[in-house]
This record gives structure tokens, C-alpha cells and sequence, in this order.
């Protein structure tokens, strides 16, 4: 089993070695995020590139707006950060009065992690950087 | 008056606190729905704006969330910190060395204490002017000519029910209906060319103008007064927005020609208010 997986990994690596790459962080980062979906007061993740997205929420019915807030939140950053000469943004902390939003991006990969209004976020950016 | 003491007192509190923080670039305020209050010396009106515009699709789906209480975004090179003070939005971009715990003790400790004293000195301000201006994120920003004009926005519908009497003005609304003040919107001004483009006719947003012609019970906006800064003002024909680029971002499609006339360019600010007659 694990011959053939490292086999068709050699064969599209000879191929297309960027897209191995891509895929082995993306799977990593997936992997991270299923991790830190475990942590005390994390509400889900939406994980989106130019090519997928992932949405994993405990409250489906909330998905639209969340996924309206995720990218409005990480638009307004590349903006911002266009008008102050902010540099490369770091992360992005939207807190309303029941739930928090931390959105960051890797590579190309645009993250948004929704959780409680205590829960700690400084745990999770170790986790993902 | 209320609203230049207002304004020239928040002024003068966020230039203090540059002062006393030089590791802040630059400070406003703006309301809920996306008015803008006021900001400091070093952050134009443009800037506003566009901030503002920046966090329209956060603020229209922050009921999911409980509403927006603080957002924070962290560059390699600054920050940019928007905190909820007073039932007002507190902007602050600081640079990448700054102090947080310093800041934040001097905002949040200055700032309430300033709007405090000034929602007991003129509490006017505070309050929304007419029913358009909590029309959900256009920008407005106090304008000259509506700081010399206070009897025209400071004087709500309600304070003349106050004065007269109830009869009396029964009396008189069954006859001329009052209509509200024309609410005065503020737009960036984008070019509006092509060969069938009339050049007697700017473009606005259709949400916009459904707003208007709601407050005015279905009557057809066809005209607006565009006003500058500089206190020109023209009346023209107004239609919505085409190209859907432009649309919800607080732009205004002006004519060259009436650019012209306006002595104003795209990019520049100006205030539209429908005229019904």
C-alpha cells in the first residue's frame, strides 16, 4: 500500500514537481487544520486556493456569511496594506461579540479560522506558521 | 455650531494622541453605518473612505458573528486596528514598532473620555441627521456647507412637533405633506465616457437610488445636485450605474463635461442629493 502511494507520488513528481509540493503543503496544512479544529473553542475552517476550498464549520447554516466575512476580511487586508505600506500581512483578527475570525494566508493558500470569543489564537498561528 | 465643536474637538484629540504616540500613523472615527466622523491632520478624506469601503462586506454580515467589536491587521510593517468605542468605529494605523499597550492605553482611555465630555456638552452629533444617513456604509463626511447650514440638517421633523401644537400641524400635514430633508451622499468621483454617453447625466449606484426614491414614497429621482468642496454645485440628470464594477463602491460616473464645469476629477470627492419637486 504504501509502495503504490510512493510510486504514483515519484511518477507525478518527475512530471510536475511544483504540484507535488503544492499538494504535500496543502495536505499538511489540511492536516493542521484538522488538528486545531480539536482545540478548545474553534467553531471550523474555511481553507480556499485559486484551484479548491475546504469548508469544515459545526454551524453549516452560517457558511455563506462566514465565507463572506473570511473573504472580505482578507481582501480588506491586501488592501489596507496596499493604502498604509503595511508589508506582507501577517494575520487578520475580526472579534464580534460571540465569535472571532483569524484569517491568514500561506502561499497561496487563504485561511480562516472561526472560533470562540476567548479562545486563544496565539496557539493556532504556532501551529500554522 | 454643535457639529463644528464636535468635529474640531475629536480633530484635535486625534492629533494630540499622534502627538503623544508618534508610532501612529494616522487615526479616525466613523459610525456604524459608514459615516465618516472625523479624522486626524495626517489622514485625508480619500483615505477614509477607502478604508471604510475596505471592511463593507465584514460590517454587512457582522450579525453572523454578534457584530464587529475590534479588527486588527498585522503587516511585517504596521498594523491597523479598528476598535468599537461609544457606539463609534476607532481607526488606528500604527507603525510596525509602535507599542501596542501604550496605544492602546492612550486611545482607549483618551477617546472615550473625550466623546463622553462631548455627548454631554452637544449630544446632537451623536444622533443619526436624517433617515438615508444610516443607509448601511456610504461614506459622509462633515462638509462645509452643511456646517454653515445647521438649520437645515440639525433641525430634526420631531423638535418642530415639539413647538407647535399638535393640532396645528395635523392641520397643516393634511394639506402639504412634509417631505424629509434631501439626504446628502458622498461619492468618488470615476469617469464616464463613450460615444452615447449623454453629457448632461451622472451614474449612481441603484441601490442608492431606490434608498432615495423610497424616502420619497416612489416618487422618480431624475436629478441630483452635485456639490464640491470648493462649494460648486450643478444640477443634473441622474441614471444608475451600468457597469457593475462600479456598483456598491461609492462612486459617482461624472461626464467630462460636467467634470469640467465642477472643476473636479476622478478620484475627488463630492456630495449628491436628489432633487424632488
Amino acid at each position: 500500500m504504501v509502495k503504490k502511494k510512493r510510486g504514483f507520488q515519484e511518477v507525478a513528481a518527475a512530471a510536475e514537481p511544483v504540484t507535488v509540493e503544492e499538494n504535500i503543503s496543502l495536505n499538511n496544512l489540511r492536516a493542521n487544520l484538522d488538528e486545531i479544529k480539536t482545540y478548545d473553542g474553534v467553531i471550523g475552517y474555511i481553507l480556499r486556493n485559486s484551484t479548491s476550498a475546504t469548508i469544515d464549520l459545526k454551524d453549516p447554516t452560517k457558511l455563506i456569511d462566514y465565507a463572506i466575512i473570511s473573504s472580505s476580511a482578507l481582501d480588506a487586508s491586501e488592501e489596507l496594506s496596499k493604502l498604509f505600506d503595511l508589508g506582507a500581512v501577517k494575520d487578520i483578527i475580526v472579534e464580534g461579540k460571540g465569535v472571532k475570525v483569524l484569517s491568514l494566508i500561506i502561499g497561496e493558500n487563504k485561511i480562516s479560522i472561526f472560533l470562540e470569543k476567548d479562545a486563544d489564537c496565539e496557539k493556532i498561528l504556532k501551529k500554522l506558521h | 455650531m454643535d457639529n463644528e465643536v464636535y468635529t474640531f474637538a475629536l480633530k484635535n484629540a486625534l492629533n494630540e494622541i499622534r502627538n503623544v504616540c508618534p508610532d501612529i500613523t494616522n487615526t479616525f472615527m466613523f459610525r456604524q453605518d459608514g459615516e465618516i466622523i472625523v479624522g486626524d491632520e495626517n489622514t485625508s478624506q480619500k483615505t477614509m473612505v477607502h478604508v471604510v469601503n475596505a471592511f463593507d462586506g465584514i460590517f454587512e454580515k457582522a450579525d453572523a458573528i454578534g457584530g464587529v467589536e475590534c479588527i486588527t491587521i498585522e503587516g511585517s510593517n504596521g498594523k491597523v486596528n479598528v476598535s468599537w468605542l461609544n457606539d463609534l468605529y476607532f481607526v488606528t494605523v500604527t507603525s510596525r514598532k509602535a507599542d501596542m499597550k501604550y496605544v492602546n492605553t492612550v486611545t482607549r482611555v483618551l477617546i472615550p473620555t473625550v466623546l463622553r465630555l462631548l455627548e454631554k456638552i452637544c449630544p446632537t452629533p451623536l444622533k443619526s441627521k436624517s433617515p438615508l444617513t444610516k443607509t448601511k456604509h456610504q461614506p459622509k463626511i462633515p462638509m462645509d456647507e452643511e456646517l454653515e447650514k445647521p438649520e437645515l440638517m440639525e433641525e430634526p421633523v420631531e423638535e418642530t412637533v415639539m413647538e407647535e401644537p399638535k393640532e396645528t400641524l395635523a392641520a397643516e400635514t393634511k394639506h402639504e405633506p412634509l417631505l424629509p430633508e434631501p439626504p446628502v451622499n458622498q461619492f468618488i468621483v470615476e469617469n464616464l465616457g463613450g460615444l452615447l454617453v449623454p453629457s448632461d447625466t451622472v451614474r449612481i449606484d441603484t441601490e442608492i437610488l431606490s434608498q432615495w426614491e423610497e424616502l420619497y414614497e416612489g416618487r422618480k429621482i431624475e436629478e441630483v445636485e452635485i456639490g464640491t468642496f470648493y462649494g460648486k454645485t450643478m444640477r443634473c440628470k441622474v441614471k444608475t450605474i451600468k457597469d457593475s464594477k462600479y456598483e456598491e463602491k461609492g462612486i459617482i460616473q461624472i461626464p467630462e463635461k460636467i467634470q469640467l464645469a465642477l472643476e473636479i476629477k476622478k478620484g475627488e470627492l463630492v456630495r449628491a442629493k436628489p432633487i424632488v419637486e
